[in-house]
């Protein structure tokens, strides 16, 4: 959970969640290659099995408030094989907001499902009230073919309070759409427990814009 | 925000840069590249590599020390060139993000396998709860068994008694008849003994009145010569009569063992005579019994079923006459057994049947007749002693059923 620590820095925590394969990794690689290097740190991606993320990634941003403010992001994805939920529950402890990666391949269906029952599990199990969690539900990999229509997820997913992105992140498409669409689910619940806006000077255009480098 | 077992806390330079235990060769191998004249020194300006005391005076412009987005430290020295200056950072900043990586990988991990440890340990109790669920179910399905068990073994007894008392009735029916035949003719001969009473007492005045004329006329008159040859004559013969029922009484009471009903050492050979006596009235009109009786060593056992399993088997031999025939008991002591042997020349068993003889209920007679159970009970009781019975049949030709018994221990 995001706190002040005692040299008045905030630092918030943002996971990538979803089923083996979805793409998490590409998000962050193309966040990293669109955010200005004064606003971003290098790219961590741990070790790798057969491409696949064993531990977790983890792209560090960072901005400076009109108030002085140090505000860091710290992007995490976990790694979505089944086998290695005691390291996603331990990345997903204290998130701050969540991206869902869904694969939008129509044989990819059973793993989503799975996987954000998953999250909802793994959510409660760390503390994290999923009701008010800031999370975003990304549907990647449009430019396959055979994939869930976009009728299909709108009428699935547009019950949910959740705002649903499409996204080709191998293109670079949705990326940034997802990641601002949090942004601002987040900036909501920040600035109600910090005063973001009265304490800091910062309303939330400006988060949004500083957070990606703008 | 301080929690340390949380892989993705905040991390001083000092942790990122000299956990390990670095601190002595990153020392000498800076010192190797710039002399004496060099600091790192973290955020809060405390110095953790070299000396910036040996910078005193000199202008050096240090070199801030990156790490994520922050500047975490700083870095300078004075003897060496702007491009070596800002290798030597990039160099710290490389050893920076691989301990970062290596102490996140390494508290994590650790993570990872508390709470995958905590997920098999609530599996774990789920399976021991569910396992504790099946035994209590098992054990309950014993018990019920266990009542089954209890409810058949009732109902076995009961009929075993059934079967027992309907030989019991069998037997009594022809003992009645053996029985009776001696009390018949004691009792008529004791009303001719009666007349004879009479017929004596008659004589009495002549006698008192010393006539010895009319006491002569008088005994020749009543034929007194042939009363008093056939008063004891018939006393004779209903002596004979009544040792016949005590003989008959004491063959049953042998044969029940009623005084007997723990187990005790036995002669195989005189039980197989009392109950050869006692079957005597439903076998003498059928067949004829032979005895080859060897000498035998005793039997530990309960006269009254050992009985039970030979009246059994001698009835049955009899049953199985066709026309009068003869029964065969041989008995021989064997290696430790004592074996006994009925053959019969009855009608045989046909080889289908032979192998239902021994199975409850089985039976040909016809419905009243039996209970199927005779030969099964044999068997129990026969096992109960720890032998075995066996039966050979040829059709036509005859059976042969064979009991071994082991010898009661002590006479071996």
């Amino acid at each position: 959970m995001a706190d002040y620590d005692e040299q008045r820095r905030l630092a918030i925590k943002l996971v990538y969640y979803g089923p083996a394969l979805s793409g998490k990794t590409t998000n962050l690689m193309r966040l990293h290659d669109t955010v200005p290097a004064r606003a971003r740190g290098e790219l961590m991606t741990l070790e790798t099995q057969n491409d696949r993320t064993l531990f977790f990634d983890l792209l560090p941003l960072g901005f400076t408030a009109p108030s002085g403010l140090s505000v860091r992001l710290k992007l995490f994805t976990v790694p979505g094989q089944v086998a290695h939920d005691g390291t996603r529950k331990a990345v997903l402890s204290r998130a701050d907001g969540v991206v869902f990666v869904a694969d939008s391949q129509r044989s990819q269906s059973l793993n989503n499902g799975e996987s954000f029952e998953n999250l909802a599990n793994n959510a409660a199990r760390v503390g994290l009230d999923f009701t008010q969690l800031p999370l975003v539900v990304q549907f990647n990999k449009r430019d396959l073919a055979d994939i869930v229509s976009e009728e299909e997820i709108r009428a699935r997913w547009g019950q949910t309070t959740w705002p649903v992105v499409l996204a080709s992140a191998a293109l670079g498409t949705g990326v940034m759409e997802t990641f601002t669409a949090l942004l601002w689910r987040v900036y909501g619940t920040l600035d109600r427990r910090f005063g973001f806006a009265a304490t800091h000077g910062l309303a939330g255009e400006a988060f949004v814009a500083a957070a990606v480098g703008g | 925000m301080g929690e340390p077992s949380v892989f993705d806390r905040d991390r001083s330079l000092e942790e990122l840069l000299l956990s390990g235990g670095a601190r002595a060769e990153l020392e000498e191998a800076l010192g190797g590249l710039l002399g004496q004249g060099f600091y790192v020194r973290d955020a809060a300006g405390r110095t953790l590599l070299g000396d910036a005391g040996h910078l005193a005076g000199e202008a050096t412009e240090a070199l801030a020390l990156r790490y994520g987005v922050e500047t975490v430290g700083e870095f300078a020295a004075a003897g060496a060139t702007a491009n070596e200056r800002a290798a030597v950072a990039q160099l710290l900043q490389l050893v920076m993000r691989l301990n970062a990586r290596y102490l996140m990988v390494s508290e994590l991990h650790a993570a990872a396998i508390d709470a995958d440890f905590a997920a098999l340990k609530e599996k774990h109790a789920a399976l021991e709860q569910s396992e504790a669920r099946y035994r209590a179910l098992t054990e309950s399905l014993e018990q019920r068994v266990a009542e089954q068990v209890r409810t058949i073994e009732a109902a076995r007894t009961q009929l075993y008694q059934v079967e027992k008392m309907a030989a019991v009735g069998q037997l009594a029916a022809g003992m009645a008849h053996e029985i009776n035949n001696p009390i018949g003719f004691v009792k008529s001969n004791l009303t001719t003994a009666r007349g004879y009473v009479a017929s004596l007492r008659a004589l009495a005045p002549f006698v008192r009145a010393r006539d010895a004329g009319a006491l002569e006329a008088a005994w020749s008159r009543a034929d007194l010569d042939f009363v008093l040859e056939d008063f004891d004559a018939l006393l004779r013969e209903s002596a004979a009569g009544a040792e016949r029922v005590a003989r008959i009484v004491s063959d049953l009471k042998a044969f029940s063992s009623v005084d007997q009903t723990a187990r005790e050492n036995l002669d195989l050979n005189a039980c197989i005579r009392a109950v050869c006596n006692v079957a005597r009235p439903q076998v003498a009109e059928r067949a004829d019994i032979e005895f080859d009786l060897g000498p035998l060593s005793e039997v530990y056992g309960n006269a009254a079923r050992l009985n039970e399993v030979f009246l059994n088997i001698i009835l049955n031999a009899a049953q199985a006459m066709e026309r009068r025939g003869r029964i065969l008991i041989e008995t021989r002591g064997h290696d430790g057994q004592a074996v006994m042997r009925v053959t019969d020349d009855g009608r045989g068993i046909p080889a289908a049947l032979l192998a239902r003889v021994f199975d409850p209920f089985f039976t040909t007679r016809e419905v009243g007749q039996g209970t199927g159970l005779g030969l099964t009970v044999a068997r129990d009781i026969v096992r109960a002693h720890g032998g075995d019975i066996a039966i050979e049949s040829t059709p036509g030709v005859g059976t042969t059923v064979t009991v071994r018994l082991p010898v009661a221990a002590a006479a071996r």
